[in-house]
């Protein structure tokens, strides 16, 4: 999809992708120091691509990862870490839960959304990964099934 | 697992970052993978000992110990 952006440009351009939708919805929402919030998103987003920009220029990991020129070794690296990040944003998640129901608050609800879709997505990653890709072993044959040599 | 990456690529005079290019890996995977660190992909294991002309049975050893060690 981004293959007419180069490497080094791909993780820069989500950011200022991001940043400009983010912008977009502070426009819309309006308010009295809009261009204020609009300014700080676009320093913040700027900045951030900027650095990744930088960082992709590196002969290591994080450089391999930044420029989108990451192996076999280096993706599972950013895989661990994500499932990583996954794992401390659902207890996260269940902690903040755990102390808005314990305290009434009326700011429970976001807990239970993140957690929810954590549990979706880890659901959905199941399906899409493995589950999907089940069926019956070759060998339940009756006519091509080897005799067991446990079997008495 | 112990493998033979690191006495290939010397007895061969190459630099981690040449056999790095040929195999289409980081120099680091190069580095990690003859530290033991890291077990390559299938692909990538048929890739190495291809690329040294030798079996993949001759190149990593289920039963060694790691190369780091």
């Amino acid at each position: 999809m981004m293959s007419f952006i180069g490497p080094r440009w791909r993780k820069p351009a989500w950011m200022v992708l991001a940043g400009a939708v983010f912008a977009a919805a502070l426009v819309i929402r309006g308010g009295r120091y809009w261009w204020l919030w609009v300014s700080l998103v676009a320093i913040v987003m700027a900045g951030r691509a900027f650095l990744f920009y930088m960082l992709a220029a590196e002969d290591d990991d994080v450089g391999a990862l930044a420029g989108s020129r990451a192996d076999e070794r280096q993706n599972l690296l950013s895989l661990r870490s994500r499932a990583l990040a996954f794992n401390v944003i659902a207890v996260a998640a269940f902690i903040g839960l755990t102390v808005a129901v314990a305290i009434r608050a009326s700011w429970w609800w976001p807990f239970a959304v993140i957690l929810g879709i954590t549990g979706l997505g880890y659901l959905a990653g199941l399906r899409a990964y493995g589950i999907a890709e089940e069926r019956p072993a070759d060998d339940t044959d009756a006519q091509h099934e080897a005799p067991s040599p446990i079997r008495s | 697992m112990r493998n033979r990456v690191r006495e290939q690529r010397t007895q061969r005079g190459l630099s981690q970052a040449e056999v790095a290019a040929a195999l289409g890996v980081s120099r680091q995977t190069v580095i990690s993978i003859e530290n033991g660190r890291y077990l390559p992909s299938l692909p990538l294991a048929f890739r190495i000992a291809r690329f040294f002309g030798l079996p993949v049975e001759k190149m990593f050893d289920p039963d060694g110990e790691e190369a780091g060690r």
